[in-house]
Parts: structure tokens; C-alpha cells; sequence
């Protein structure tokens, strides 16, 4: 069993009385794109700050290949690094910040010369050698800092949620820009993010943090189809929750009793809790079923209102107990037509597309 | 230009221009600032006799230039002292927790507001060949007979110092307290040791600030008459005090204006330098 | 890490040590002096033999230590009036006004603040010979008043600047004269500009010693030409006394308006 490229193991930060890491472990492969997802104070920001050795953990380690890192101090951990804040160096042109670190490591200036000018050609600044920081827009200077991050071909690149600056269609150009980049380069990187839908469309696998611990780690398909918390099911894709009454559970599946009196068998279940607790079922928006007829093992509910998307139809239905659930069909689905607000509905789902956690 | 004198009081103060409300003040200044100066620079031209004599014999004699000499001298020596031990005291005070900060910043404006009298006495006193200085000196066995530390260029020097670091303290620690961190930790990791991120980062980014704490402390000793002028011996006058003693002990207003016109054009060359080099105002 | 606190490492022990020489050095003469004025040696030997208030009790006896402290007393009462009025429509020209060159002007009214004050000190000498106004209080406080008067512009300058001249515009509205628009709406929201004008242009009176040199006469003396006259003579520790209590005033008067900047704050 070979080592793991990056390994992460029981890494704890305290400040004072107050815990911004309880426990992190976590292995990462060679090349990967692992992003750090969650919302603001999950501890996904320290984590990174501890591997970047601008903290200090309380405990744990860090390893790669092998080879423990906390012992390095910053400057010769050879990782780039990539801020919210650009930072780029004020004082100096777009080529000499780019140079900045091939410098320090007294590299010929031929050598030089010539790697700046593959970096920026990389990130599609070719010839703004000579240009000043500040005369640059966000955009550009982001790439300029991605440029000098990774002109010394570090192992590991981390980047702190380094498009929140960014306006939406800026964002999106720049994400391709850095999946095109990893597929160029082949460098491990570690993307800490807030936003779910950037980690989806940009890693490998993520990894969602919720007070300073890591509730799961896997694909963005995983996450989304088999969420291990409710906070993954809520953080990750759209969700309903509704609080069901647990009847029986055994082998991960469990039996509910819904609210109004619908009961349904084969839910996945997280959290083992006895039979007569509580449990919140997850209901994707996408992946319920509306029909004006009754359905076997459905929810009566009433239609709130009715909302045209452009792809897609959403519709706020209100179940006879109170719960508000909404619903997405694809646009042109025949129930529509036949409905409107105020009517009376039936909601339907896949017991085995829903999941319950307790 | 169309000036619209109306002071104001019943008019609706939209199409006034506004001009009247500093007529007080512009008075002021023009009648007993601008006049006088101007009145002694024309009584350094013409007294005792028209043409520029007063200004020949005060850069053309040996005396008179060793004045010059010693206020450059001691100006530059101040600056220099300032910046080297202001700069670290500002750094810190940048990035250290505030109920430190604030401690130390109550210290430093305490030490600017006392009376300047009062500073330069407590100066007069330590440095003295009897004062505290010079005995713990010798008790201390370091020296053997009391230093001259007052009444000459050195304890003009001490004292000037004193009163300037705040002047260099406050203003720097503004320019570093503007610099993002985050760049200096950017630095680090590009693989710069504290050393290389001091030289190639901070130092050129704290540039601007030392370079006008550089130039206000240079310009405000050149001109100091109060601490030179106690501190110092009569054998080594600087240039404030040379113009008082023209005017008010040889009574010669001709070389006395004219030691001042080159106090004050010195001074305003220096501010042209600061403003062209300096301004923050310029775009970069 | 250079700006990071925490991760100075070793320079951070030197960067201490360093500030708190510093603050030793700031705060010791001061201290010094204080302690001085209670020493009974004259000849300031230190430490003192013995302590005593003899010194304090010489510079309350002698009526001219006395008569020259009223007299700052009355030229930086009448410079302060005279600054903030003056100053208060001076920030108010250069903040509203229209007029061609306003940066120039600005730049004048500062300028007896910046240029070596013994330059102006001689030239309003030589002025006020002239003039017969030499030795007098009204030249004291002319003399004064330029100086005073761009702290003055600074401070009630930067609080304009931070107030929205459409608060006076609708008292206006709501039927004031302008005047009594600005006496009643902008001069309480420009309070603490005004408050800082006068604690500076107060201050710059009281303490200022060059100016005072050639304003005064044997008979017309402010504290500070006592002191320097005095201190030229001999190094009596009356002055040491004298100093003391100027350092007390200047303490209760930073403490007072810290106080009341929290108190305006709150």
C-alpha cells in the first residue's frame, strides 16, 4: 500500500477557548483537485493557513510523501498559494512579481526570463511583462498571482477562495481557467470555497466542513446522491426537509411515518436512532412527482404558486400538516398545464432517492 | 477670476461663491504674514546698503558657513537617528495587539504635547557634567571623567532627537499599518526568508513614509531655535539662532533678514522636493 | 509573516526590546523632572538629598511666576476665541466655496505652520516696530493667531468634510436664515471639529515659546518667555517646578479630552 501524496491526519486548532479545527483527516492523491467546502467559521480557511505554516495546529500532522511538513517553516515548504486579495506586490511590474520567487532561489536570469514568460503564457497574459499591478483588473491580477505560484512548479498549490472578489461572469471564466491549468500542469491542488456550485463544477473530489469538522469527503455526484449529514444534504444541491416519526429501522434502511399518516419503507437511513424519534427526511426539489390524481404513498398537498424558470418550473406546494415543499419539474411537464394555484395535488417520490438522517 | 465679495448673511448662499468667509483670515495672513516677510526680504537687500552684500558675506564667510554647516549636520545626524530607531518602534507598533499599542502610543503623544521647555530643561539638567547621565556613567565604571554632553553639538543632537521621533513614530506606523499582510505572508511563501521579504518587500513598501518622516524631521530641525539654542554652545550656533542674535542683539536687520530668507528658502525648496517626489496624491 | 505578530519569531524579542528603550527614553525626563521639583539640592543633584516643596512654594511666592502664567492665560483664551471664529469661516470658504484656486489658499493659511517659526517671529519683530505694536498684547495675539489658525482650519476642515451639507439645506427648507441654519444644525454636528480647533489653538498659544521671545517686553512676559529667560541665567529648580505643573496641566488637559471624545462617542 503506497503512501498518500498528502496526508492530512488529526489536525486540531485552538484559539484560546474557542475551536476553530476540532479534528481534520483526510488523504489526498497525487494531482488531484481537492476543494475544502463550507460555510464561513467551518475551519475549511485555518486548515489551509496550517498547511500554508501560517498557523501553527495545536495537534496533528501533515505529511507529504511521507515526510512531515510542520517542521519546514513557510518560506521552504515550496507550496504556491493563491489569496482572496490578489496580493500581488504593489512595488513591482507584473513580470518581477512573476520572478519574485525564481529570484529568491537565485535561479540565472536567462532561466528566468524564460520561465516568467511560460507562466504568464500559461494563464494567457503573454507580454504583460512590463505592466503595474494596480493599472490591472481583478481578473488579470488573480491570473498574475496564479502565475507566480506556480512558476517554481510547486507540489501543492492552495488557493483561498480566490474568486469570491469576482463578479459572476468573471468567475466563471477564470474556474475554466484554472480546470484548463490543472489539466495542463498536473499539480495537487486545495480550493477552499463557499460556494457549492464552483466545487462541483471545479474538483475532483470535496470535502464539507461544518464546524471545524469534516462531515464527508467524496465526488460531487456522492455527495449529492448518498449526503452522509443533513448538513451535506442542505449544502450540497437543492433540498426539502420534512420532520417524519422513525417506526422501525434496520440494515441502513428505515420505515417513517410522514406527517399526516403516509407511511414509507426502504428510506436509506443516517444516524442510528430508535424507533418512535424523530427524523428529518430529505426531499429533492427535482425529484418529486406531482399529479393531480392520488398516488399510493404520496403527500396531499396544496399548491402555493406556480413559477416559470426558463429550463425549468418550480412550484411552492403546502402540505395539510404545514410544511412547505418545493417542487422542480422539467419545463412542458403535462401536470402543469393542468394546474394551478390553489389546486389540490399529490407529491410522489422514490423512497430510494431520498434519505433520512437522524 | 470673478470674485463674489459678499460675505453672505442675507443672500441664499447658492450663487455665492463663498469667497467672503475667508476674508478674515486671508487678511490676516496677507497683512501680517506675507507683508512682513516680504518687507524683510527687501530690508536684506537694501540694508545698510542696496545690492546683496548681507548675502555675500553670510555664504562667503568661513563663520557664517560653519553655521550652516553645523545646523545641515546636526539636521541629517537627527533625521538619520530618527528613522533607525523610529522605524522598528513604528513596525511594532503596527502589528502588536491594540491594549499594547494603545500604551505605548499614550507614551509617545504624552512625550509630544509636554511643553517643549520643560523637555529641553529635563535635557539641560541630565546631560550636565554633574547630571545623572555622566554619573552612572562613571559609576558604572565605563568612563572616568565626566563626558561634555551639553552646551555643544552632541547634547543638541540628544535633545532634537528626543523631540523628533514621535514625528517619525506616528506617521510611519500609518504607512505600515496600510500594508497587507497578506503580501509579506505571499512573499514568504515564495520561498523569502524574513530577511529577503524585508529587503525586497517591506523596506521599498514602507519607502514613502520614510521618505517624508525623512523630510518633515530634516526641515523642522533645520529651523529649530529653542532646544539648538539652549542645548548648544555659543561657539556652535545653528542658523535659528543666528537670526535671532542679528536681530535682536547686533541689530542688524539686513543680515539678520537675510539669514532668514535662506532659512526660509531652503525650507520651501525641501517641501517643492517632498511635493513633486512625494505626494500621494500623484498617480503612480 | 513580517506583519504577522505572532510569527515574528526571534526579531520580535528585539522589536520589544527596542520600543520599550524607546518608551524609557520618552518617558524618563519627564518623570525626572517631576521628581526633581520635590529634590532639595539647587544644584539639581540627583538623587536628592532630601525632598521638599520649597521649590513649588518660591514659584507661587514670586509674582511675576504668577502674573506671566495669567498672562498666557489671557493671550491663549483670547487667540482660541479669535482662531475657532476666524478658522470656523475659513473651513467653511474653502469647503463650499467655488471660487478659483481654493487648493492654493488652502495651502497659504497652512503655511505659518509648516516654515521655521523664528522666520516669521523676526519679520512680525520688524513689522510691528513699525507699527508700535511691539511689546503689545494685541501683537501677542496676532503673533499667536497665525499660528493657531491652521490647526484650527485642519480640524473643523476634516469635520466638514464628514458632514452632508444637505442637513443645513433642508433647515433652510424648513424656513432658517442660512446663518441660522449653520448656528443651529452644522456648528452642534461640527462640535468636535470645533472642540479639537479650540484644545489645539489653545494649546499652540499656551505653549508657544519662539514668537513669545520677540513679542515680549520686561514688562509683558507669557510662561514660557519666564521659563526661557530664566532657564538662560541659571538652572534653578524653580524651573523644574514650573515644568512639573506645565506637565501636570498637560496631562489632565489629554485625559479630559479623551474622556470627552468617549463620552461623544457613547
Amino acid at each position: 500500500m503506497t503512501e498518500p501524496f498528502l496526508s492530512i491526519r488529526g489536525i486540531r486548532k485552538e484559539f484560546g477557548s474557542f475551536t476553530a479545527v476540532k479534528d481534520v483527516t483526510m488523504n489526498v492523491a497525487k494531482g488531484e483537485f481537492m476543494t475544502f467546502l463550507g460555510p464561513s467559521g467551518s475551519g475549511k480557511s485555518t486548515t489551509l493557513y496550517i498547511l500554508a505554516g501560517f498557523q501553527d495546529p495545536t495537534d496533528g500532522d501533515i505529511l507529504v510523501n511521507g515526510k512531515s511538513l510542520l517542521s519546514t517553516p513557510s518560506h521552504q515548504r515550496n507550496i504556491g498559494m493563491v489569496f482572496q486579495r490578489y496580493t500581488l506586490f504593489p512595488h513591482l511590474s507584473v513580470g518581477e512579481n512573476v520572478a519574485f520567487p525564481l529570484r529568491i532561489r537565485r535561479r540565472p536570469q536567462a532561466e528566468i526570463a524564460e520561465r516568467v514568460k511560460a507562466a504568464l503564457k500559461l494563464v494567457r497574459l503573454d507580454g504583460f511583462e512590463d505592466r503595474k499591478p494596480a493599472l490591472m483588473s481583478g481578473g488579470q491580477q488573480q491570473r498574475v498571482a496564479l502565475a507566480r505560484a506556480l512558476v517554481y512548479n510547486p507540489p501543492v498549490l492552495l488557493m483561498d477562495e480566490p474568486l469570491s472578489a469576482l463578479d459572476k461572469k468573471l468567475r466563471e471564466e477564470i474556474q475554466f481557467e484554472i480546470r484548463r491549468i490543472h489539466q495542463e500542469t498536473g499539480v495537487t491542488i486545495l480550493y477552499v470555497t463557499h460556494d457549492q456550485e464552483e466545487a462541483l463544477r471545479l474538483s475532483d473530489r470535496i470535502a464539507v466542513f461544518s464546524q471545524g469538522e469534516i462531515d464527508q469527503i467524496g465526488t460531487g455526484q456522492e455527495l449529492y446522491a448518498n449526503p452522509a449529514t443533513h448538513f451535506v444534504a442542505g449544502f450540497i444541491g437543492d433540498s426539502n426537509f420534512i420532520e417524519t416519526e422513525i417506526l422501525s429501522s434496520e440494515g441502513g434502511e428505515a420505515r417513517l411515518a410522514l406527517p399526516g399518516g403516509t407511511v414509507v419503507d426502504g428510506v436509506p437511513m443516517h444516524g442510528g436512532k430508535p424507533a418512535g424519534k424523530k427524523a428529518s427526511l430529505l426531499l429533492r426539489p427535482e425529484r418529486l412527482s406531482l399529479s393531480q390524481v392520488p398516488v399510493d404513498k404520496g403527500l396531499s398537498v396544496t399548491i402555493n404558486d406556480i413559477t416559470f424558470l426558463g429550463n425549468n418550473i418550480e412550484v411552492a406546494t403546502q402540505t395539510n400538516s404545514g410544511d412547505c415543499l418545493s417542487v422542480r419539474l422539467p419545463f412542458g411537464h403535462q401536470a402543469i398545464s393542468q394546474l394551478t394555484r390553489g389546486d389540490r395535488a399529490w407529491l410522489s417520490f422514490d423512497t430510494r432517492s431520498t434519505h433520512a438522517f437522524a | 477670476m470673478a470674485l463674489s465679495a459678499t460675505a453672505s448673511t442675507g443672500s441664499s448662499g447658492t450663487k455665492d461663491s463663498g469667497f467672503g468667509y475667508l476674508v478674515p483670515a486671508l487678511l490676516l495672513v496677507a497683512i501680517f504674514f506675507i507683508l512682513p516677510v516680504l518687507m524683510l526680504l527687501l530690508r536684506s537687500v537694501l540694508e545698510p546698503e542696496p545690492g546683496l552684500q548681507n548675502y555675500a558675506t553670510l555664504l562667503g564667510s568661513t563663520t557664517y558657513l560653519k553655521v550652516f554647516l553645523n545646523t545641515f549636520i546636526v539636521a541629517g545626524v537627527v533625521t538619520v537617528i530618527s528613522i533607525v530607531v523610529g522605524y522598528p518602534v513604528a513596525w511594532l507598533l503596527a502589528i502588536m495587539p491594540e491594549r499594547w499599542s494603545r500604551l505605548v502610543l499614550a507614551i509617545i503623544i504624552l512625550s509630544m504635547w509636554t511643553n517643549l521647555l520643560a523637555r529641553t530643561y529635563a535635557w539641560m539638567v541630565l546631560l550636565q557634567r554633574t547630571g545623572l547621565i555622566n554619573k552612572t556613567l562613571m559609576g558604572l565604571g565605563l568612563i572616568d571623567a565626566p563626558l561634555p554632553l551639553v552646551n555643544n553639538l552632541v547634547g543638541v543632537t540628544i535633545g532634537m532627537t528626543y523631540i523628533m521621533l514621535p514625528f517619525v513614530i506616528l506617521p510611519l506606523m500609518g504607512v505600515i499599518r496600510s500594508i497587507d499582510p497578506a503580501i509579506l505572508r505571499a512573499a514568504a511563501l515564495c520561498g523569502a526568508t524574513r530577511l529577503q521579504c524585508f529587503l525586497r518587500v517591506l523596506l521599498p513598501l514602507s519607502l514613502p513614509g520614510i521618505a517624508s518622516g525623512a523630510l518633515m524631521v530634516f526641515v523642522m530641525s533645520l529651523g529649530y531655535f529653542v532646544t539648538p539654542a539652549l542645548l548648544g554652545g555659543t561657539s556652535n550656533m545653528m542658523l535659528a539662532e543666528l537670526v535671532a542674535q542679528f536681530v535682536q542683539s547686533l541689530v542688524n536687520w539686513g543680515m539678520g533678514g537675510a539669514a532668514a530668507l535662506v532659512l526660509l528658502v531652503v525650507t520651501l525648496a525641501l517641501y517643492a522636493v517632498q511635493l513633486k517626489y512625494f505626494n500621494p496624491n500623484r498617480a503612480r | 509573516m513580517l506583519l504577522d505578530f505572532e510569527k515574528l519569531g526571534g526579531l520580535r524579542a528585539f522589536l520589544i526590546g527596542l520600543t520599550v528603550l524607546v518608551c524609557l527614553f520618552l518617558v524618563l525626563p519627564i518623570i525626572f523632572i517631576a521628581a526633581l521639583s520635590f529634590g532639595s539640592s539647587q544644584w539639581l543633584i540627583f538623587p536628592p538629598p532630601s525632598w521638599t516643596f520649597k521649590w513649588y512654594q518660591e514659584l507661587f511666592a514670586d509674582p511675576r511666576w504668577l502674573y506671566s502664567a495669567l498672562t498666557s492665560l489671557k493671550i491663549a483664551a483670547i487667540v482660541t476665541v479669535l482662531s475657532v471664529v476666524i478658522g470656523f469661516l475659513a473651513a467653511l470658504g474653502l469647503n463650499r466655496g467655488t471660487f478659483v484656486g481654493r487648493e492654493a489658499l488652502r495651502a497659504l493659511f497652512l503655511t505659518p505652520m509648516i516654515l521655521p517659526v523664528v522666520v516669521l517671529a523676526v519679520a512680525l519683530y520688524a513689522l510691528f516696530l513699525k507699527l508700535g505694536l511691539a511689546g503689545t498684547t494685541l501683537g501677542f495675539i496676532i503673533a499667536h493667531l497665525l499660528i493657531a489658525l491652521p490647526f484650527s482650519i485642519i480640524s473643523i476642515g476634516n469635520a466638514l468634510e464628514g458632514f452632508d451639507k444637505s442637513v443645513e439645506d433642508a433647515a433652510v427648507l424648513c424656513g432658517a436664515s442660512p446663518w441660522e441654519a449653520r448656528v443651529r444644525v452644522t456648528v452642534p454636528a461640527v462640535s468636535h471639529g470645533i472642540f479639537a480647533a479650540a484644545v489645539f489653538s489653545f494649546l499652540a498659544s499656551w505653549d508657544e515659546v519662539v514668537l513669545a521671545i520677540f513679542m515680549a517686553s520686561p514688562t509683558l512676559q507669557t510662561l514660557p518667555v519666564k521659563i526661557w529667560a530664566t532657564l538662560r541665567q541659571d538652572l534653578t529648580p524653580v524651573i523644574a517646578a514650573a515644568s512639573t505643573l506645565l506637565i501636570a496641566f498637560t496631562i489632565v488637559l489629554m485625559v479630559l479630552a479623551s474622556l470627552l471624545r468617549k463620552g461623544q462617542k457613547s
